[in-house]
């Protein structure tokens, strides 16, 4: 089939999904536009269906020249194809495009026409003005908003000026159209330094007869123009009694350049309603380089509850440490919603100077701000160990459990002593879980877990019995080869507690390095309850951790054989499957003369082989060395390809099946195999419906997958 | 198939520090949860909405996503949904009964032409969640008409309307937020604050999951008998794109003209998430300024400071759907749709407690936006993030349909000596339709 009959075969039966460079355009071999075009063209000149049209003119939107306009333009009128050939004549550069749609402009009618008038506005063709000019008197409503819409992005002075004359002549239902040109092209002269030309055109519009969003875009544009003599004009704005202006100004509020308007809405917040403060702060608070703070801490001091939370809520943003005084009193306050909105934000409260202001709060602070500050520390991480351990000797309960969160928080190793005591040796019974917590916090996360962990196990030694389980817990959680040694010695220790958290432990190990204390606990551990412990953390690691293959296998090999019960074995044999190798599928196929386990590994088998597909592996003897019965094998039917477009492959897989559920054929591609790639470039299956031992089955394999059929149940 | 949490840190870890995050760990730190919203209460009104308050909302294209989109729109208290437009009768009945009875009323008009519904002026804001040949098109539609809008996604064709989404939402003085919900999930907004304020170390690459880099298009299928426009209106279907005869096959709007009919798949479908995801990851700077034809399932763009921004097929770890991995010079994060993230070192919580929400939820980025229509913020999925996202997918197909590399002029905004490329930026919309 030749490449376009293939191509439009293609098109006319569903192709959704063209992998890059299948089709149509030129992403793998053809880069040169000047025969790309040729060919085309002819394409354009053909008889060929519409289908074929349509695509060939999006290929020339890439490969076209002035050459291709005149073929394009001839599209034009074709209800059809005016929209792909407008796809071109958009693209390609040039005046013969400019040209064509110009002269299209002054002869299509209706919708054609539109879409004509739309291409020129957006290759902003200056010479096309007076047409479209012309065209605003047309008795078509949308043709004439087209060519509006179409002035006021090519914006030339021509066209603007145009625009300007029409809008107040123009009808009702034309004018949105009109102003909306307006503003296009106010907009260009304003991103071009033409901001008086600019300002002039948006006064226009935003005092015509148009509907509010004109009126909204004119206002943006009229209040940006003017620079900083705007703001009058925003503030006004900001008062004004029409919602949607109000919101146009609390956006621009955002957008609009200098400190003068800051200043400004300062002073409107003394003046605004409940309900328009809280939007004024909230748009003070997104201008953070130039915000007036004073006023937003005014309103958290003065304003009603809602203003209160909106100012709150804002310092977030905004603040510094000279907010913490007022948000700290609000935050141990009696006002339970502001309380916490405070609380939030003091957590977040931005400033480099408000740590230290923290740590100082905490050396006076008043009563009922202790704990507050405390759960500062450890939210915010502030270093004020020293301000901190005064108040692990507090007589409340409420301060020192505090205090103990805040140390785990904030205590770097040298002072890790502090919470080890505090776990082996509390003070007082009602602390040891938190400290517990605390210190299993303040471990995890010192940067040197190696001395950690030594500080931790020379703890253990002299804590009480049931400390040292939590200890233990602790190095489990900090790890390194230091807490694996601790915890591998308690699982293999005589002190029957020790045994039972040293093997729980150890079996979760969450590293390589674990594999041989994990053997030796399988293999030596003081009750088969250990010991299976020890195999099962073992086979985890086989099973979790990246390492070379042959690795893997020889470990999966050791347990396989070391492993006293079929429950470890099986897992075994599912490692192999997660991570399929040559050596695995040999170690599986040797499984199968386990009686135990023959059913287990010959599934292992089966899907290791399938896993291995692809890759050039010659699977087939190491199968039958392990001992796959003979099977009686029929082909009802097979297929090969992607999609709809499906090749039968039948007499082939039929002349390599033998007696073995297992289809051996003669090249690993299955394109070699089956006499070529039915549908290129796409991901292919093979789909087999066949009979074994006189049961009807199907099976479907990924490309060049190894075929390994199931029994069918 | 997933596996394992565990199996996942251990796989991707050496090191038993890097941990695996849980809802459940005990930190004392500030707690990154979903957005939190001041309570009614605190503003004065008692859990009430005040009628001035509520958001009239008015939905556009509601099929099965929107569907999800709209549930999420009518949990919010502030909504009042008062319209539903869809070219589709059986979709225009079924949404409507939805929402009258979520209203307890029968006042949910029903629309075949959007800018009827778009015409009402009680209507703040709209749901477009058509099929991504309409989005654009019909976003600035709407935006000119004075509305707000949550665009679902991809939201642009090409980068020509990425471009112009963001100038036209800027000049109407619109709040538009894309349907890239995963900026309002706790953890994916960790990971992105991680590598934005420099936790990281300096930032060397960030990684998305395009899901299929292949190109898609919807071509003319065999011509079938066009049904009555109240049923199904076929032209309003096609809309913006290029005409084509009637076939019920192409009426599958997810998937038709996905991503502008040369250039599209996976890169945008999945795109138009995790690399705006990765886009947060780097502030929200412009897109990369090169792209590399794809390698080794690999597509590797650069932006101008170097950081090397990579679509990736596979490698990832196993954390659900649309992940994404930033990689800085003292660290790492990666997150997934399962809620969950794997970070270099659990010291990079900094002792803070991030919420795992699994499931990717909307919800939060609606109240994102409906706070911002009241407020008049940008919200997270705004036009300018939305855009500059985009035009990274869409670079990135051309250098993949093209076959070759690409570069990216961000100030000209145009692909630098190579007229190919530039032609690929834009296309011509089916008449009457422009931007």
């Amino acid at each position: 089939m030749k490449s376009s009959s293939l191509r439009l075969f293609l098109l006319m039966t569903g192709l959704m999904v063209l992998p890059s460079g299948v089709l149509p355009l030129s992403a793998q071999q053809p880069k040169d536009s000047a025969v790309e075009e040729k060919r085309l063209l002819q394409v354009l000149r053909s008889d060929a269906p519409a289908a074929q049209k349509a695509i060939t003119c999006k290929e020339l939107a890439i490969h076209g020249s002035g050459a291709a306009v005149p073929d394009l333009a001839k599209l034009l009128p074709n209800p059809q194809l005016s929209s792909w050939s407008r796809i071109a004549l958009e693209a390609i550069p040039g005046e013969q495009s400019d040209a064509a749609l110009r002269q299209a402009a002054e002869s299509l009618r209706g919708q054609l026409l539109v879409g004509v008038i739309n291409s020129i506005g957006v290759r902003r063709d200056k010479k096309a003005v007076p047409i479209l000019i012309a065209r605003l008197q047309d008795g078509d409503l949308e043709v004439a908003a087209a060519a509006a819409v179409a002035m006021g992005r090519i914006a030339d002075d021509e066209a603007t000026l145009a625009l300007q004359k029409a809008l107040p002549m123009v009808s009702a239902e034309l004018k949105s159209s009109v102003a909306e040109a307006c503003v296009l092209a106010a907009e260009y002269r304003l991103l071009n330094g033409q901001k008086q030309k600019a300002a002039e055109v948006y006064d226009q519009v935003r005092n015509a007869d148009v509907p509010i969003q004109r009126i909204v875009e004119a206002t943006r544009g009229a209040i940006l123009a003017r620079d900083q003599e705007g703001v009058p004009l925003l503030i006004q704005t900001l008062r004004s009694k029409e919602k949607k202006l109000r919101q146009l100004a609390l956006a621009t509020v955002r957008e609009f350049p200098g400190d003068r308007i800051d200043t400004a809405l300062a002073a409107e917040l003394n003046e605004a309603s409940p309900e328009r403060a809280v939007f004024i702060i909230q748009a003070m608070a997104d201008r953070p380089q130039t915000v007036v703070l004073p006023a937003i801490l005014s309103a958290v001091r003065e304003g009603k509850p809602m203003v209160q939370a909106a100012a709150i809520d804002s310092l977030r943003r905004v603040g510094d440490e000279s907010c913490l005084p007022i948000l700290l009193t609000v935050a141990t306050g009696d006002n339970t919603e502001l309380k916490e909105i405070a609380k939030s934000t003091l957590a977040e409260l931005p400033g480099e100077g408000v740590n230290q202001r923290i740590a100082m709060m905490l050396s006076s602070a008043k009563a009922g701000e202790n704990a507050l500050l405390l759960h500062l520390i450890a939210q915010r991480r502030v270093d004020a160990v020293p301000q901190v351990v005064q108040a692990l000797s507090s007589a409340d309960s409420t301060i020192r459990h505090a205090a103990l969160v805040a140390l785990g928080q904030t205590v770097s190793l040298d002072r890790l002593s502090l919470l080890l005591e505090a776990v082996v040796q509390p003070g007082n019974s009602a602390d040891s879980e938190v400290a517990s917590r605390a210190l299993r916090a303040a471990s995890v996360r010192m940067p040197d877990r190696e001395a950690c962990a030594k500080q931790l196990a020379m703890a253990m030694k002299k804590a009480a019995p049931a400390k040292r389980t939590t200890l233990l817990e602790i190095l489990a959680e900090v790890g390194g080869d230091t807490a694996l040694a601790e915890v591998s010695a308690a699982a293999m220790s005589a002190d029957l507690q020790l045994q039972d958290d040293g093997s729980r432990l150890l079996g979760k190990w969450n590293s390589v390095e674990a594999a041989p204390s994990l053997m030796r606990l399988a293999l030596s551990g003081a009750s088969s309850k250990y010991r299976v412990r020890g195999m099962r953390g073992y086979i985890g690691v086989a099973r979790k951790f990246p390492m070379p293959e042959s690795q893997r296998v020889e470990m999966c090999q050791q347990a396989f054989e070391k492993a006293s019960r079929t429950d470890e074995q099986k897992l075994v044999l599912e490692v192999l499957k997660i991570h399929p190798s040559l050596e695995g599928l040999s170690l599986a196929v040797q499984a199968q003369k386990v009686p135990a386990v023959k059913a287990d590994a010959t599934v292992a088998a089966s899907m290791i082989a399938q896993k291995l597909g692809g890759k050039g592996v010659d699977v087939a003897a190491i199968i039958a060395a392990g001992g796959m019965k003979p099977v009686t094998l029929k082909i009802i039917s097979a297929a090969y390809g992607a999609g709809n477009v499906k090749k039968d492959v039948t007499a082939v897989i039929t002349k390599h099946a033998g007696n073995l559920p297992w289809v051996k054929l003669p090249d690993n591609s299955y394109n070699a195999s089956f006499g070529g790639d039915p549908v290129p470039g796409k991901v292919k299956q093979l789909s087999i419906r066949y009979v074994m031992n006189g049961k009807q089955g199907e099976a479907s394999f990924g490309e060049n997958s190894p075929i390994l059929l199931p029994q069918p149940k | 198939m997933l596996r394992k949490s565990g199996d996942a840190a251990a796989l991707e870890n050496q090191s038993s520090r890097r941990q695996f995050l849980k809802k459940s760990a005990a930190t004392a730190g500030v707690a990154i949860s979903a957005p939190t919203i001041i309570p009614s209460s605190a503003l004065g009104l008692d859990g009430a909405v005040a009628p001035s308050e509520r958001i009239v909302v008015g939905g556009i294209g509601i099929g099965r996503r929107g569907g999800y989109d709209l549930g999420c729109f009518l949990q919010q208290k502030d909504v009042q949904f008062v319209a539903v437009c869809d070219i589709k009768q059986k979709r225009r009945d079924a949404v409507k009964k939805q929402v009258d009875a979520h209203h307890s009323n029968d006042k949910c008009a029903t629309y075949r032409d959007f800018r009827e519904l778009l015409d009402r002026s009680d209507i703040d804001a709209v749901l477009i969640a058509t099929g991504p040949n309409w989005h654009a098109t019909a976003a600035m539609t709407a935006a000119k008409s004075g509305k707000d809008m949550y665009c679902e996604k991809p939201v642009t064709k090409n980068i020509s309307q990425s471009l112009i989404l963001a100038d036209t939402m800027r000049r109407t003085s619109r709040v538009f937020q894309a349907g890239t919900q995963r900026r309002n999930l706790p953890h994916f907004a960790f990971a992105c604050e991680l590598a934005r304020t420099g936790k990281l170390g300096k930032l060397k690459k960030v990684y998305a999951h395009p899901a299929g880099m292949q190109a898609m298009m919807s071509g003319w299928l065999v011509p079938e008998t066009e049904p009555d426009a109240e049923l199904v209106d076929w032209n309003m279907y096609l809309g913006p794109a290029a005409w084509r005869p009637f076939n019920k096959k192409l009426l599958d709007g997810f998937n038709f003209e996905k991503g502008g009919g040369l250039v599209g798949g996976g890169v945008l479908e999945w795109g138009s998430h995790c690399v705006d995801l990765c886009q947060w990851a780097v502030n929200d700077c412009p897109p990369p300024v090169e792209y590399n034809a794809p390698k080794d399932g690999e597509l590797v763009a650069k932006y101008e400071n170097g950081t090397e921004l990579i679509f990736r097929e596979k490698g990832w770890i196993p954390l659900g759907s649309c992940p994404v991995r930033f990689e800085g010079e003292d660290g790492w994060v990666e997150a997934g749709d399962s809620g969950k993230m794997v970070l270099s070192s659990p010291e990079l919580l900094a002792g803070r407690e991030v919420e795992e929400i699994g499931g990717y939820p909307a919800t939060f980025h609606v109240r994102d936006f409906l706070d911002c229509v009241k407020s008049r913020r940008q919200p997270k999925g705004n036009a300018v993030a939305a855009c500059n996202a985009h035009i990274a997918c869409h670079a990135a197909n051309i250098a993949l349909h093209l076959g070759r590399q690409v570069k990216y002029d961000n100030v000209n905004h145009e692909f630098i000596d190579d007229e190919q490329a530039n032609r690929l930026r834009s296309e011509a919309l089916r008449e009457p339709w422009r931007l």
